[in-house]
């Protein structure tokens, strides 16, 4: 399979599932049989990278190299360097990493969710169009501009995917999700906000002074 | 949160490099008895760094995301501007839909603190089709407020000014409490004659306000879940009291586009 | 009266009950708001209300279907005349991109847009995405889709700043370039020089400090500086043959022509005075901020386009504006503002030229090389950009002490605040709240100076305090060469009489600010010498409006 299919999904399930490290071996730029693949395996396990690092798993866990079918020592010597690596990290939501488990398996269920949301997959796979040819105003954008363009889609999908989560267990209100996800509650005031104009929240009921929101009907 | 109309909303990452890179310079000494030139420009690490602190700002990304997801196909990239040459026998210039106002003095908190906000914010919030259907809440923490104030934030301004931002202080208390179970309102601003003579008592009977003759003096947050403590003069006298929401009455003023169009066409704007 | 015709601005509730008034009594009434749907509902400003008719509503279904209501929304003024009480009005409609005919509200394109960013309607209270109904009273859908980003917006030549820096970022220096010289001819000028408007408007301020803009460009034009690349400005194969002068090679004509080379014109040339290009950029910034090579050398750049520079040739006295005129299809005056205001004190007159000398010619004869007297002390007046580099300039010269006297507070002046710490830092004394009152003199040679202390009184007309003088408080420093730096006019006697163009009572020209256009066919103007002294980005800005004014207007006739 190229690896250019490798879905940034499946790498947070796998992680979810308790794996302590993934590594995408692929083709040598140039080399790719559809041109690109191989490049977008870079853009894509580079963004999921970030998002593990915006969670709190040590983004080394992932890993993105390269070789070539018949370069078997180079091959060997990938594995056992990454190898080494994990074993220095330590199991995951360990001492490796910035949040422990058991709460970093439902950070990753979020990013699980994020991954598989269709506003990362579109945009990512946009990048060769955004980068050469520009978008649907014909701007052409700049590496910087676009994963700025990601990093401001991965802080909100990943507070919105957690709000989210939350409010499918139970009720809430801002200030609980708040101190839960230890977001400022001014944020989750205008994620909910948000959520509600789009008809994925809404209002459940009034406790004393505390609004408390609950997921729309038809999102459940 | 920062309030500036039209501006991007910025969302802090952690990876972005900060601060601003300072320009290295030849020293004093360097300097006497010749014209070397005294900046000597970025390096290279240095450049890039500090071009990586760029937020890029754009709003539509032109991804064409919801293109894709219409199902209607509504939606339409190709659809071109227009322009108009257009002729007319007369014009009348009014303020449009841009509420812009005077600067408020920044003791009074506003920018910095999310539960301090204007009268303009709190007349959306009250809408019934606002961003809270109605609903009167502090954008601090989704709370509803038990005790609130509104404030003149332009206590110096002409009569009628003060009159007219009187008038919305108490409107919009009236549905406040309307719309809110155990919600005290103090009103705190200068109270001048013409607001006495035709106002005042029907003011003071709407239950739930407190009218306060006097000038705000500053906002301040003690600590990180306290309430507001607002300081304020009344019959100068130093008050200070916690407050879950604060309103600030701002003074409108003409937007520059309209001011200057009205300008161009000598023509007053209604 | 019948079929009259009124346009009403602003799509509030006040400009939507004037349209249905208007209407009623028989106008064709055209409404146009900024935003993409008319007003919503408010609270009254005028009368103390009961909660049950809380809010005043404008019937907006009656105005969009009113047959003689034409709604334009989203939309703005781009040029508006008045003449014999018509008025003519040229409105740019943006596209909303959505056909709101076939749009069913299922909110999908909402969900799953990206982009979060202030809700102008609901005052920035909440969010909406960049695909998104603007007033939920109307629910009809748009695209936000700005022109440009903040930074764009501010800079004067809306020079691509968010793909420059990107491009730095991504370490394409010269691609980075490339793309600032597509507006702007002389990054490494600009980029030592500018106060950097951009800077003000960063959104990143609010995070922390502003993106270094400015630097950044300067930074990209001394990477091709160092590695010693040789760029050649290309030109199109399609030459035009219009004979175009222009008047100054400083940073209004030099950009004018560069625009006007790269639309292949090929007979440009520039006339200018003083034996050096650049303008103010030679004669007025000191080599410390800006070196000459530098200037030179990208002023080069723009004359192997094809471009000929004629220096030591004065308008006027060399060549009449008249025959300029009469042999060129087209001019462009760019002359700048190079004569230095007085201060209006007894003594200035009695000693001009001997000791007392204005800012413009201190900075152009040390630019010069022309000799200058350093002994003693240096009293610089003023508190602009000239003044700082007045004063940082002497005391690099070698005078004992330098002063400088500003009748305001370093608040109120209006030199950039690093050139102020720049030359404090250095040694210059800033006398602040200090006038000058009567220049000294001693066998024919100024000796020193009269000053007054202020106080700061009453706000003025521009919002600053004015300065009023502390009787008694009168004190003399002792120096021998005192240069007023107050500010800069145009001189425009090169121009000759009966020339017929529009002079404005600030001695400067009045143009249509789209073209760069004077009154008189053919001639056009911009830089300094139409907006008084300021920054050289606007220069370069009004150098390139005028470069596409002239391009159609040759191609036109």
């Amino acid at each position: 399979m190229c690896t250019g299919r490798v879905d940034p999904a499946l790498v947070a399930k796998a992680f979810k599932k308790g794996i302590d490290g993934l590594m995408v071996v692929g083709c040598y730029f140039g080399d790719c049989h559809y041109i690109t693949g191989n490049h977008q395996a870079k853009a894509k396990m580079d963004m999921t990278r970030k998002l593990f690092k915006f969670i709190g798993l040590n983004e080394d866990r992932l890993a993105f190299r390269q070789c070539s079918s018949g370069e078997a020592s180079v091959f060997v010597e990938l594995v056992s360097e990454f190898d080494q690596k994990i074993l220095d990290i330590g199991p995951l939501g360990g001492d490796g990493d910035t949040v422990k488990a058991p709460e970093i398996f439902k950070k990753l269920e979020a990013a699980e969710a994020v991954l598989a949301g269709e506003k990362i997959r579109w945009i990512i796979g946009k990048r060769t169009p955004f980068l050469e040819t520009g978008n649907m105003y014909g701007e052409v954008f700049t590496e910087h501009e676009f994963n700025r363009a990601i990093d401001m889609i991965i802080v909100e999908e990943m507070e919105v995917q957690e709000i989210l989560a939350r409010l499918k267990e139970t009720a809430r209100s801002v200030k609980d999700l708040a101190n839960d996800l230890t977001i400022p509650p001014a944020r989750v005031f205008r994620y909910i906000s948000a959520l509600k104009r789009k008809g994925m929240v809404a209002l459940d009921t009034v406790a004393g002074q505390t609004p408390i929101f609950q997921i729309a009907r038809q999102e459940v | 949160m920062i309030y500036e109309k039209e501006n991007r909303y910025i969302i802090p990452f952690d990876d972005v490099p900060s601060p601003r890179a300072e320009m290295p310079e030849i020293s004093v000494d360097e300097r006497r008895g010749n014209f070397v030139e005294v900046e000597t420009g970025f390096p290279e690490n240095m450049s890039v760094q500090e071009a990586k602190r760029c937020l890029s700002c754009r709003r539509c990304l032109g991804c064409a995301l919801c293109w894709a997801e219409c199902e209607p196909e509504a939606i339409d990239f190709s659809i071109p501007d227009e322009e108009l040459d257009l002729e007319f026998d007369d014009v009348i210039i009014t303020k449009g839909q841009d509420n812009a106002f005077y600067p408020i003095d920044s003791k009074l908190g506003f920018g910095s603190y999310a539960d301090v906000i204007t009268d303009i914010q709190f007349e959306r919030m009250l809408s019934p089709t606002g961003p809270t259907d109605g609903m009167v809440v502090s954008p601090l923490d989704g709370e509803i407020p038990k005790r609130m104030a509104i404030v003149q934030g332009n206590p110096d301004s002409e009569d009628d000014q003060i009159l007219s931002s009187l008038i919305l202080g108490v409107n919009e208390s009236i549905i406040a409490l309307d719309r809110t179970k155990e919600l005290e309102v103090v009103l705190i601003s200068p109270i001048n004659q013409a607001f006495k003579e035709q106002f005042l008592s029907e003011a003071e009977q709407v239950s739930g306000l407190k009218m306060a003759g006097g000038a705000p003096d500053s906002v301040e947050r003690k600590a990180e879940g306290k309430p507001l403590i607002l300081h304020y003069t009344e019959n100068s006298q130093q008050k200070d009291e916690p407050f879950d929401l604060i309103v600030i009455l701002t003074k409108p003023r003409i937007s520059s586009e309209i001011e200057s169009l009205s300008r161009r066409l000598e023509k007053s704007v209604q | 009266m019948q079929d009259k015709k009124v346009l009403i601005v602003g799509g509030g509730i006040d400009g939507v009950n004037a349209a249905l008034e208007k209407a009623e009594a028989g106008a064709q009434v055209t409404i146009m708001e900024k935003f993409p749907t008319l007003g919503a509902e408010r609270i009254p400003r005028d009368r103390l209300i009961q909660p049950d008719d809380a809010f005043v509503n404008p019937d907006l279904n009656k105005v969009r279907n009113h047959d003689s209501i034409q709604v334009l929304t989203y939309s703005k003024i781009k040029k508006v005349s008045r003449d014999n009480g018509k008025v003519t009005a040229h409105i740019l409609k943006q596209s909303l991109r959505v056909d709101n005919s076939k749009c069913n509200d299922c909110k999908a394109c909402i969900k799953v847009c990206p982009v979060n960013m202030f809700d102008d309607f609901d005052e920035s209270l909440s969010f909406r995405t960049a695909v998104d109904y603007f007033n939920p009273a109307t629910g009809e859908y748009n695209i936000f889709k700005e022109d440009m980003p903040v930074c764009q917006q501010a800079c004067p030549v809306n020079l691509d700043i968010r793909t420059y820096v990107g491009q730095i970022a991504d370490g394409k220096h010269l691609d980075s370039l490339a793309t600032i010289r597509d507006r702007l001819p002389l990054p490494g000028s600009i980029g030592r020089v500018c106060p950097h408007p951009c800077e003000t408007a960063c959104n990143r301020q609010y995070i922390d400090e502003p993106i270094s803009i400015c630097f950044l460009k300067r930074y990209v034009a001394d990477v091709e500086l160092n590695k010693e690349i040789e760029p050649v400005y290309e030109t199109p194969e399609k030459k035009l043959p219009e004979k175009i002068a222009i008047i100054g090679a400083g940073p209004a004509g030099l950009t004018c022509a560069y625009h006007l080379a790269r639309q292949g014109y090929e007979n440009i040339t520039i006339y200018e005075t003083l034996p050096v290009p650049g303008g103010y950029l030679w004669v007025g910034i000191p080599e410390y901020r800006l070196p000459k090579k530098l200037l030179q050398r990208e002023v080069d750049l723009i004359a192997n386009m094809g471009i000929e520079i004629q220096y030591n040739k004065r308008i006027g006295k060399d060549v009449s504006f008249e025959d300029l005129k009469k042999n060129n299809d087209a001019v462009f005056i760019g002359a700048g503002c190079h004569l230095g205001l007085k201060l209006r004190v007894p003594g200035e007159d009695e000693y001009e030229g001997k000791g007392i000398v204005d800012c413009v010619t201190f900075l152009r004869d040390q630019a010069l090389g022309n000799p200058i007297d350093t002994k003693g002390k240096l009293i610089v007046i003023g508190g602009g950009n000239a003044a700082i580099d007045s004063a940082r300039v002497g005391w690099r010269m070698g005078f004992d002490e330098v002063y400088i006297l500003y009748r305001r507070t370093k608040k109120e002046m209006p030199a950039n605040p690093w050139e102020i710490d720049a030359a404090e830092h250095e040694g210059v004394i800033i006398q602040y709240l200090a006038a000058p009152v009567e220049i000294l003199g001693k066998d024919g040679r100024v000796s020193g100076m009269k000053c007054i202390k202020m106080e700061l009184g009453e706000p003025d007309a521009s919002g600053r305090r004015r300065p009023v003088p502390i009787e008694g408080s009168e004190y003399v420093i002792d120096a021998e060469t005192i240069v007023p730096a107050l500010s800069q006019a145009a001189n425009l006697e090169f121009l000759g009489e009966d020339h017929g163009l529009d002079i404005n009572r600030w001695n400067t020209f009045d143009i249509d600010e789209e073209t760069g256009a004077t009154n008189i066919q053919g001639v056009f103007a911009g830089g300094d010498v139409v907006t008084g002294p300021d920054i050289a980005i606007r220069a370069v800005a009004a150098g390139k409006k005028a470069a596409e004014g002239i391009h159609e207007y040759l191609r036109s006739k």
